[in-house]
């Protein structure tokens, strides 16, 4: 018993380990929010071009939705071992995106990001949609009705009602997103679960691991709490009969 | 007759399978108000629909205001196109739903767009939205959220809504269906009150009190087509159809 308690919570190492581990970690965060960011922003994208009006743009929309099933059904890390292992070889595009270090930041770096943008991009186009479908069709045909264009309707009058509507699984989604950026561990970024293992490897003991582990757990346990109380008031309020939240 | 402000001409409408509307023809004149009966899913609601392109029509033709809007590149399939522009910003319509938009305040409803569309600045669409919330008895409501206000009060400011692009005919889709009774008559008077203005207006409803009252003709329909139309009063008291009568006679017994 207490080989397994020095193995996994040898508090010394953890000590000894800690600013390294720390430091490390904040690495996973800058990725996280860097990438979320971007992946909101990508994924409303792909959500709006999934919602385009009329025949003529049928093909847009076949696009996004095969755009949307292909990166949710792919594995992160195949995406992020394409990237960081075949986007240095295509010259013909300019060197700084063969390899960025926009920002001062290594290239694994943005590989990283890239491929989580690329995935949770599809994954936060389908939280919007639900948001978007769950808005009653009369706000899109009183919006037309009074001339405004269809992206018009979607700015003003669906997507600020849709965002209200989906905070719970987006921040599920963001919290996975959190969790797999310790994949880019596989691309030499010196982020937390990678300085770990060295630290294993040189130790041959895991709290270092533990140490990572719990960072995880300070920051996604709470985020995990809201998202019950999110959909805990969500149910409220449809229960009131005003699922609607007035900004 | 006065110069003809919509015509619609042999309007084919079909859902999948469903054919809705099967050829129906219709004048209406500047100033007229015309009111249209019938039964649900006679295609009432369908054809104010077509009317605005909300849902073009696959079949005929709808002038408005002398304008061929079924024709041109994209008519018919929903897409961006002049037509659009132009029926949107012509024609106003008021929902059985409202549909106002719950995160803007009565006035913001109002006012968005005449911003938007229109491109009045702030101040110009804040000065029409504030006259004419004050025309439908909403002046001191300006600053509440559309859930904070009754059903008639809602409707009134979506009357308020289609009013401020300046439409040159209005459409009324059973817009007191969703309502309490007692909240019907302040919607109605506001709807009397813009009849005698002289709006042009098509009124799709079950008020046969309002209809006798207000409309200068009324259109009975039934199964995708009009069964009978004429002057208010003769249509209402002396049917002339035995569906019109059968009709009647149920909407009167209850």
């Amino acid at each position: 018993m207490s080989q397994f308690f020095n193995q996994y919570f040898n508090f010394n190492v953890m000590g000894e380990h800690f600013g390294e581990v720390l430091v490390a970690f904040l690495q996973n965060l800058l990725v996280f929010a860097v990438a979320a960011f971007l992946a909101l922003l990508w994924g409303l994208g792909l959500a709006l071009l999934r919602q385009l009006p009329s025949r003529k743009l049928a093909p847009i929309r076949f696009i996004t939705i095969a755009y949307i099933d292909i990166f949710r059904a792919v594995p992160i890390l195949i995406i992020i071992l394409m990237i960081s292992g075949g986007v240095p070889f295509l010259t013909f595009l300019p060197q700084e995106v063969r390899i960025p270090h926009w920002f001062g930041r290594p290239d694994p770096f943005w590989y990283g990001v890239a491929a989580l943008v690329i995935v949770y991009g599809a994954f936060t186009a389908e939280v919007y949609r639900a948001g978007i479908e769950a808005v009653p069709k009369g706000q899109m045909e009183a919006a037309r009705s009074l001339g405004m264009s269809h992206f018009q309707a979607m700015r003003h009058v669906i997507v600020p009602q849709a965002i209200t509507k989906i905070p719970a699984p987006m921040l599920n989604e963001l919290i996975s997103l959190l969790k797999d950026t310790t994949l880019v561990s596989v691309i030499a970024l010196s982020e937390s679960v990678l300085v770990s293992r060295e630290i294993l490897a040189e130790r041959l003991n895991s709290s270092a691991l533990t140490l990572t582990a719990i960072f995880f757990l300070v920051i996604i346990l709470p985020l995990a709490r809201l998202v019950d109380y999110l959909i805990k008031r969500n149910q409220l309020k449809i229960t009131r009969g005003s699922h609607i939240e007035v900004a | 007759m006065a110069e003809a402000m919509l015509s619609l001409k042999g309007i084919h409408k079909r859902f999948g399978n469903l054919a809705v509307l099967k050829g129906v023809d219709i004048e209406i004149a500047r100033g007229e108000v015309v009111c249209v009966l019938g039964p649900s899913g006679s295609g009432k609601s369908t054809l104010l629909r077509c009317v605005n392109l909300l849902a073009p029509p696959e079949e005929g033709e709808i002038f408005l205001e002398g304008h061929d809007i079924c024709k041109g590149p994209g008519s018919g399939t929903g897409e961006e196109s002049w037509e659009l522009d132009f029926v949107r910003q012509r024609v106003g319509m008021v929902f059985q739903q409202f549909n106002l938009f719950p995160h803007k305040s009565a006035l913001e409803n109002v006012t968005l767009a005449q911003e938007k569309v229109l491109g009045r600045s702030k101040q110009e669409a804040r000065e029409k939205a504030t006259e004419l919330l004050e025309r439908v008895g909403l002046g001191d409501q300006l600053d509440q959220y559309p859930e904070t206000l009754s059903g008639g009060q809602q409707q009134r400011v979506a009357i308020a809504r289609a009013l401020a692009m300046d439409p040159h005919v209005m459409l009324f889709d059973e817009v007191t269906s969703a309502l309490d009774p007692e909240l019907v008559k302040e919607v109605l008077d506001t709807m009397r009150e813009l009849a005698a203005e002289g709006m042009t207006m098509i009124v799709v409803t079950h008020e046969l009190g309002f209809a006798r009252e207000v409309a200068d003709r009324v259109i009975f329909m039934d199964g995708g087509v009009i069964v009978e139309e004429g002057p208010a009063a003769e249509v209402l008291e002396n049917p002339r159809e035995e569906r019109t009568k059968q009709f009647l006679g149920l909407v009167l017994d209850r």
